[in-house]
This record gives structure tokens, sequence and C-alpha cells, in this order.
């Protein structure tokens, strides 16, 4: 039988729940913060000074991991109060009140003082309080006895079988619910379905991270399988909060936010601009003028700048859509990339100008018909061994 | 589900639109009948432009709809209007047309020789230059000219197009008022006699091919001086006429060096044709950007294609435009079309066709091919 | 100040300064670019008539809540745009040559519609001028309908022998067979004739269930059917 002990200890600045009574515990629990899991039955067995007095052994496993915990614990203390040092001596150095030197602060003086080409964020110098550096550990899953908090520890992943566990609960009750409503000849009321529509299931890192533990890809799709089950049951309304724990809002109606005014410009005339077209390597920008006749002119240019028909259909997609091909006036200036893909910029460009001379069912129209999307694919690069991006060479079996 | 914009719209497109007119004279097409179609005689077809004229693209629509159908457009008919009121003692005023690749260039040219024809004139037309100097098949016929040193002929282009003079100008040619007035020796044992008709000239021309080149030569300069005497009004229409100044053509000689237009007899000819030393005739050329090669294509203006040199000899020149296509011709186009089965699909299709072919003629007719 | 006190640059960052020889910092991303969507991004859907039925059934709003993915180069609003055509335009394409194939396709369509056009004028009666058929892309449905099979034939394995058992087969794979036999059918031609024509022959004859594609798919099935007894294979 393979003990497997995790020696993770999750750090968080509250404060402990469990009281410190015997000078003997007084060692154990000043290394052990945050460990809520402790019970009273510890305590209780070793309140009077009798149990004290008789040398308790504890096993070496059990000693190492205190020992890793004190020593986890001591650095931790450290690295809070070197950063708090440090935070306050960079606020001086920028010439900021120290008192008032907020985490925006610390990222804009980093970003001033080690300027970085970097291109992933990941990699550039950052200043954090220690909890977001370090990996968070776990609370300490057993109490001096050896004898674990949680009934599932000998899985060895405790909390994400607790969460299928749960689960299964779920389904299990609510399917005597289902049974108990069939009995009394009522249906389920489609008022009170859930609304997942704009949210989806954690991904597997954010449910490793939530969970702190590390997943498999089976079990995540076990996971996922077994939350779809509970989520297709018919009165899955019932159990909103649990399910609503592992789903991600997505970002939704970003259109709809934020549609900007017309200006006007010397002829009276109402006018939008979209700069920041892009699409593949186009760039470009898009005016629309308001009380128009339908003229598009493309660089100076008229329509006949594209000399394909597809690309002059993309470019006039969005006008058809909305059926302002008579009403607006178009001027773009484009550069970079092909036909191809300049058209598609401006095709954005187009539409999204048009947000502004259009009603909300329209927009939501051309929201589901996907105009309003940024295409921000771009090409995949080749890599060494093989021809192209995925092509591979021929597979020769031996 | 339509919303107000569309069922309006619609509404305009789908209603009868007349599109024909019966006049099939063009003397009395008249501001009226702008974006009207009016059908050509087949037989007139046929004599005018059997040879040439017409399009490519044109003569399989004939073939389609079955009948020849050309749009009254305002430049024909400013044309038509300068025609009418031009004093023919003053030496020829030279027409030249221009605009962008497709806009009608060729159709108007043809609709003014119907025109001529209709009106008497003796025509002179050159369909398209390029021809001659640009399409060259594997084994082109070509001699270096006899009476001009230097110069290279073109024997059958020459012989086919005295054929197409024949045809367009039967009827002035058959009634055998048109005489020559100088002698012309070709050979030890031909010539042509002083106050031999024309026709016998032209037929010289087409059974002797070698001499066709130097045959049109005569014809030019004949027609010129019968001109002058108010003998006949001749009516000069080349398309492609840009394609006389590029400075290459096609043509190699047998020591494989490219010929210039310059060194081609038949340039000369129709140069000299163009000159503004004669009076009592019209002459109507196009500059097209179809007639040089796709580098030279930047611009359709008449000074770029042109060039310095076919600038200075056309200067001084009425230039017309040929534009895309108004509102109303492209409606009573997309109703043709609709009514010959060429187009068809619900009205929306016009609205957004308007836009993808930018109202150009050829471009609109490409684009309602597959629909 | 000491570099000491700055203790909280991670090690990350001296490791990747250190892999950039000299300081030497890399010109591209260190991450892959993204060439798709992710998987949550929902189809669009644009033609005016597909939006009336969600119209209709009230699920616009919901969706209009979800991220959707932008329509394709090729796909328009527009009336004239048909989902099989362009199917067809990106099986014909070679080398990524759309604008080619699409032109391609074009004159084929205008081949079929003059043809179509000169039999509309010497058809003698009325009803039979209705009976012809004169939109090219009616003609193409109803080609590939004639000549999708129904079955296939798949080679199974048994003791030695491969069978050719005949089994079901999906709509995709027969649209998909359907119109790789048309336009096999077209490339196997002499070579004066040029591409556009001899689709647009092609097509007819399919449409009117006579030709060489439609002869190939009879043929498939009377091969399933003179293998049905091998049909059992499938399941062994």
């Amino acid at each position: 039988m393979v003990f497997v002990f995790c020696f993770t200890v999750k750090h968080s600045i509250l404060a402990t729940r469990c009281s410190v009574r015997g000078k003997v515990l007084s060692n154990i629990f000043q290394y052990r913060t945050g460990s809520s899991r402790v019970t009273n039955n510890v305590t209780d067995n070793l309140t009077d000074w009798e149990t004290l007095s008789k040398k308790k052994k504890i096993s070496k496993a059990m000693k190492a991991y205190l020992e890793r915990a004190k020593e986890h614990d001591e650095f931790m203390k450290k690295q809070h109060f070197e950063f708090n040092v440090g935070k306050r001596h960079l606020a001086n150095m920028m010439g900021e009140d120290p008192e008032t030197f907020t985490q925006k602060d610390i990222d804009r003086a980093i970003e001033y003082l080690f300027p970085s080409g970097i291109y992933d964020p990941a990699a550039r110098p950052l200043m954090r309080s220690p909890e977001e550096v370090y990996p968070a550990r776990k609370a300490a899953e057993f109490d001096e006895a050896g004898r674990p908090h949680h009934f599932l520890f000998y899985t060895g992943k405790a909390s994400f079988f607790k969460v299928l566990y749960d689960a299964a609960e779920n389904i299990q009750e609510l399917q005597k619910f289902e049974d108990k409503v069939i009995r009394k000849k009522a249906s389920p009321d489609p008022n009170n379905s859930l609304k997942l529509e704009g949210s989806v299931w954690f991904t597997k890192e954010q449910l490793e991270k939530t969970l702190v533990e590390t997943i498999e890809d089976i079990e995540y799709t076990n996971f996922k399988n077994v939350m779809e089950r509970l989520v297709s049951l018919p009165y899955s309304y019932r159990c909103k909060d649990f399910i609503e724990q592992f789903r991600k809002p997505l970002t939704t109606q970003r259109f709809a936010l934020e549609i900007p005014k017309p200006n006007y410009d010397e002829d009276g005339r109402a006018f939008i601009t979209t700069y920041e077209c892009l699409r593949k390597k186009a760039r470009g920008d898009v005016t629309i003028k308001s009380p128009g006749t339908g003229n598009i002119s493309i660089n100076g240019k008229d329509i006949t700048y594209f000399e394909d028909i597809q690309s002059r259909e993309q470019v006039i997609f969005p006008l058809i859509f909305t059926g302002m091909q008579d009403r607006v006036d178009v001027v773009c200036n484009i550069e970079g990339g092909g036909p191809s893909g300049q058209a598609g910029a401006i095709r954005w460009g187009i539409a999204w100008s048009l947000r502004s001379f259009v009603e909300k069912d329209m927009l939501e129209k051309m929201q589901v018909a996907g105009l309003l999307t940024r295409d921000h694919r771009r090409r995949e690069r080749k890599k060494p061994g093989q021809p192209g991006a995925r092509k591979k060479p021929t597979w020769k079996k031996r | 589900m339509l919303t107000r914009n569309w069922r309006i719209l619609s509404r305009q497109y789908s209603q009868a639109v007349t599109f024909r007119t019966n006049e099939s004279s063009p003397q009395q097409h008249n501001e009226k009948q702008t974006g009207l179609f009016y059908t050509l005689n087949q037989d007139t077809c046929k004599s005018l432009f059997s040879n040439g004229g017409f399009p490519k693209s044109f003569l399989k629509q004939t073939k389609t709809f079955t009948e020849t159908a050309i749009m009254i457009r305002q430049p024909a008919l400013d044309l038509i209007n300068c025609i009418k009121s031009t004093n023919f003692d003053a030496p020829v005023i030279r027409y030249v047309l221009y605009g962008e690749k497709g806009s009608g260039k060729s159709l108007t040219m043809a609709h003014m020789i119907h025109y001529a024809h209709e009106d008497g004139y003796l025509i002179l037309h050159v369909p398209w230059v390029s021809e001659w100097l640009r399409r060259v098949p594997r084994h082109k016929e070509m001699s270096n000219s006899q009476t001009h040193e230097g110069f290279v002929d073109l024997p059958l282009d020459a012989a086919a197009w005295l054929i197409h003079f024949k045809t367009q100008n039967q009827a002035l040619l058959k009634a055998g008022e048109l005489k020559v007035s100088e002698e012309y020796v070709w050979s030890k044992r031909e010539k042509t006699e002083v106050g031999a008709p024309l026709s016998e000239l032209v037929e010289h021309g087409i059974t002797r091919v070698k001499y066709a080149c130097d045959v049109i030569y005569a014809l030019v300069r004949e027609i010129k001086t019968l001109s002058n005497k108010k003998q006949c009004k001749t009516f000069v229409a080349v398309d492609g006429f840009n394609s006389f100044f590029y400075p290459l053509t096609r043509l190699n000689t047998p020591t494989k060096r490219k010929v210039k237009p310059e060194e081609v007899t038949l340039t000369t000819t129709f140069l000299e044709l163009t000159k503004n030393d004669w009076t009592n005739g019209v002459i109507l050329l196009s500059a097209d950007q179809l007639a040089v090669p796709d580098d030279h294509q930047e611009s359709y203006f008449p000074r770029y294609l042109l060039r310095k040199k076919g600038f200075e000899h056309l200067d001084p020149f009425v230039p017309i435009e040929v534009g895309r296509y108004t509102e109303k011709e492209f409606l009573s186009c997309a109703s043709y079309y609709r009514d010959r089965l060429w187009l068809r699909g619900p009205p929306e299709t016009e609205i957004e066709l308007k836009f993808t072919s930018a109202s150009n003629p050829y471009k609109f007719m490409e684009q309602c091919a597959p629909l | 100040m000491n570099s000491g006190n700055w203790f909280l640059i991670k090690s990350l960052c001296d490791l990747s300064f250190r892999q950039c020889r000299g300081w030497r910092i890399p010109p591209r991303r260190l991450y892959a670019n993204a060439t798709s969507f992710p998987d949550y991004f929902k189809n669009p859907i644009f033609r005016k008539e597909q939006q009336g039925k969600l119209i209709e059934s009230g699920e616009l709003s919901k969706l209009a809540a979800v991220p959707v993915k932008p329509p394709a180069t090729y796909e328009t609003c527009s009336v004239y745009h048909d989902p099989l055509v362009n199917k067809v335009i990106n099986h014909v394409m070679e080398m990524g040559k759309k604008q080619l194939a699409r032109s391609l396709v074009e004159k084929s369509f205008e081949n079929i519609k003059r043809t179509q056009i000169e039999r509309y004028h010497l058809a003698p009666t009325p009803e039979e001028k209705n009976k012809i058929e004169l939109n090219p892309k009616i003609i193409l449905h109803k080609a590939v309908e004639n000549c999708k099979p129904l079955l296939q034939l798949s080679p199974i394995k048994r003791g030695g022998i491969t069978y050719q058992v005949p089994g079901p087969i999906t709509e995709k794979r027969s649209l998909f067979l359907a119109i790789k036999w048309l336009l096999d059918a077209t490339n196997d031609k002499d070579r004066t004739v040029h591409f556009p024509e001899q689709f647009a022959w092609e097509l007819l004859d399919a449409a009117n269930n006579t030709g060489k594609v439609v002869k190939r798919k009879q043929d498939l099935h009377r091969q399933c059917e003179a293998n049905r007894a091998y049909a059992h294979y499938r399941w062994q």
C-alpha cells in the first residue's frame, strides 16, 4: 500500500481557526498556517498534562512533512517581508507615495525600469506578491496522527474525485425528483431551464488551478461527460450553483457595447471612422458617411480597385445585408496583404462602422451572420523537418 | 422577409421598363431614346459587319439572343449631332473615342457605321488594328514591300480588308460613279487606267494579293481626291488606332528582327488617311487599352495611349468619352437581358450586380453569364 | 539599489535572457499564431431565408449572445450564392487558384445556358419550351442528384480473400463521389475541347440521366446488387 503524502502547503493569510492550547501543539501549529482542516478531535486528545507528558510517537513521514511545512512557511514569510520592503523601495524610487502604491503601479514601474523586447508576457520581468508567483500548495490533509481528513484522500486526487462524487449524487437526486414529479403527473417548467450558451466548461488548466491537483486528459474528459450528463437532465436548474462553479462565462455582447456616436464633418454629414481594420497582413481604415448614394472609394479608386468578383462581393456584403447600399458612402484606405485579405479587412470595417447607423435587431442579425467578428487567424509557420505547416514527409511504416 | 427599402427597390426594378425602340434607322435616333435598344436588320448586319466590326463576345450574344440589338447611348447621339452640323468644306474633323475596357467603344463605332451607311457615306472601316500587328499565328504571311524600300507588307490581311471594304460599300461601288483619276502600273501586263471604276481597283487587289497593300495605298489617295472633289462623302472608322503608335509589333522578319509599326505599309496608308488635309468626310478613331500589351495599360486616356507621335499626328481632335452605364441605361440593359432569358433570378440580383460590375457594360454581361 | 533586493524578477526571465545569446531578441512570437477559431465558436448564418427562420422561432437573440465565426471569403448573403456551387468550385480548384476555378465553372454555366437557350428557341410548342430548364444552377443540382450513389463497396478481408462488400454511404461521401466522378469524366477528354465546354456537356447529360457519370453510378449499383451475398461480412 503506497502512502501518498501530499507535502504541499496552501498559503492563505486567513488566520487559523484552530485554537492553540498546548505547548507541544504550539510547535506544530505555528508552521501550519491556514490548516483549517484540523478538527477538534486532535486537540481533545492532547489537552491534559498526562497525555502531554507521554511522548507521542510521531512517524518519520509525519516528521519530514512537518519539517518541510515549517521550511515553506518560513520561506513564504521571508518572501512576503521582502516583497513589502521592495515595494516601498520601488515607490520611493519612482517618487510615489509608498502607502498607496498599488500592484498596477508596480507593473508600470517595472516596465519602465526593465524594458523588455520579449513577445511573451509570461517571460518578461515581473514583481508580484508571493502567492501569485509561487504555485499554490494544499493544506495539511491529515492530522498529526496520520489520519487523513478527506474521505477520498487515498484516491490521491481528493478534490477532483469529490467533484465527481458530488455530480453523481446530484444526478441521482435529480432522477428521484423527476420520478416524484412524474408520479404527480406534472412537467418541468421551461422558464427555469439553465442558460448555458454564454459560458463554457473550465479548461483542464483552469480546473487544475481551482482544485490544486494535476489531472489527466482521460480524467478531464470524464469530468466533462459527467457534467454534460448532469446538465442534460430536465431538472438541472436545481443544481445551478454546483454547475456554475465550473462554467466560465465567455466575452459576449462586445459588439453591442460602446457603439460610437457619429461625428459631423464640414458638410454636415454624419461619418464614422473605424481604424485598425485587420485581416491577415492587410491594415487599413474605413469611413462611412451617412446621407450618401452608394459610392465606394478604395485608396482613391472605385470598387474597380479589386479586379476579381469575389473581393468586390465581399466588400458589398455588409451593405447589402443591412440594405444600406444606397444610403451610405464608403471611403477606405488599405495597404498590405493581398486582394482577399484586403477585402476581408474592408468588410469587417464596414460592418463595424455600420453599427452606428443601424437598428438594434439588425445589429443582432449582423452578429449572428458573423460580420462583426474580427478574424484574428494568421498564417501558420512552417516547421523544420516538414515541408509545410502541417504536411509531413511520406510516412514509412518501417 | 423584406424590409421597406427592399420592397421599394424591388418594385423599381420589376416594373416593366421599356427597353426597346422600334426606330431602326440611326438617323432618326434622338435624345428621347437614350438607353433603349434598337434591332439591326439581318442583311445590314451581314453586309456591314460580316468581316469584323463587332467584338467576338458580342457576336456570341447575337447568336444566343437570335437578334442584333445595340443600345442608343449619349456618346453616339453626340456624334450624330456633330456630324449633322459639320461644315463639309472645312478639313475633316477627327473624333477619338476613349474609355475604360469594356465601356462600349466598339459598339458605338458600329452604331456610327450603321448611321453612315444609311446616310450614304463611303465607309472605310478597320475593325481592329491589332489583328494585323499583334495577332501573329505561327507563320505570318509577310513579304518585303516592292514599292517602298525596307517596308513590310501584309498581303493576306490587305486582301481580307479589301473584301471587307467591298461588302460594306457594295451599293456605292456598283453604282459605278467613282472613277480612278490616275493611272497605276502594277507590272508589265497589269495596269489600271484613268477613269476605271473604283470597284475594278478593288477587284484587282483582291485577285492579285501580291499588290494588295499598294492597291490600298492607291485607293486611299483616290478616295481623298474624290472627297475633295465632292463626288462622295467618306466616313473613316478605325478601332484600336493607338496600336499604330506602340513601339513594337509582334511581327518578325525572316531575320528574327522585330518590326516596328512605322515599317509596315498599312500603317503609312492609314496615317495618310487620317491626316486632316482633305475635306468632305468624317474620321472616327478609338484609343483602346486592349490594343496594347498588358504592361502599358495603366490609363485609358488618349494622351497616354496615343503616345507623343500619335498625339501630334492627330492634334487637333475631338475626344469623346464613352462611360459606364447610367442608372436608366443599366435598368434598361437588365430588362433586355431578362427578356432574352440571359438573366434570371429575383430582382435583388440587379442591385448586387450593379455594384460588383461597377456598371461597366462588359463586366455586367460577363457576370450575368452564369446566373 | 542592490540587485539582490529585486529578487522577484522571475528566474524564467533570467533563463530566457541567457537563452538569447548576447541579448538577441527572437524576431517572432514564441507561441504559435492562432490558425483557427476555438471550438465554442458557432457557424455563421447569413442567408436571408435561414435568418428568417431563426427570427420566427425566436432564437436569434440567443445566438447573438454566443461568439460566431466570420463567414468565409467566398460566402456572401447575395441571392446567387449557392453552397453546392462553392463546393464544386473548390473541387475544381488546384494549387489554390480560386479565381481560375471560379471562372472555369462560370464559363461552363454560360455554355449550359447558351445551349439551353438555343434549344428553347428551337422548341416548337410552348409546353416543350416550359420543359427546358434554363437555370444552370438547377441543372447542376439535378445532375449531382442523379449521380449520387446510394451504396458503396468496401473491401473486407476474410480468410485471405478480399471481398467487395456493399454497405451504406453517408450523405457527405455520396455528394463527394458525385462531384468527383463528374470532374473525372470531364478531365479525360481530348485536348482540343476545353474544360468549360466538356463540363457543360457532362452536366447536361447527367441532368438527363444519360452519359458517362450516370452509367458509372448504375454500374456501381449493379455491382452492389451482385455482391449482395457478401453483405453479412460487415458484421462478422
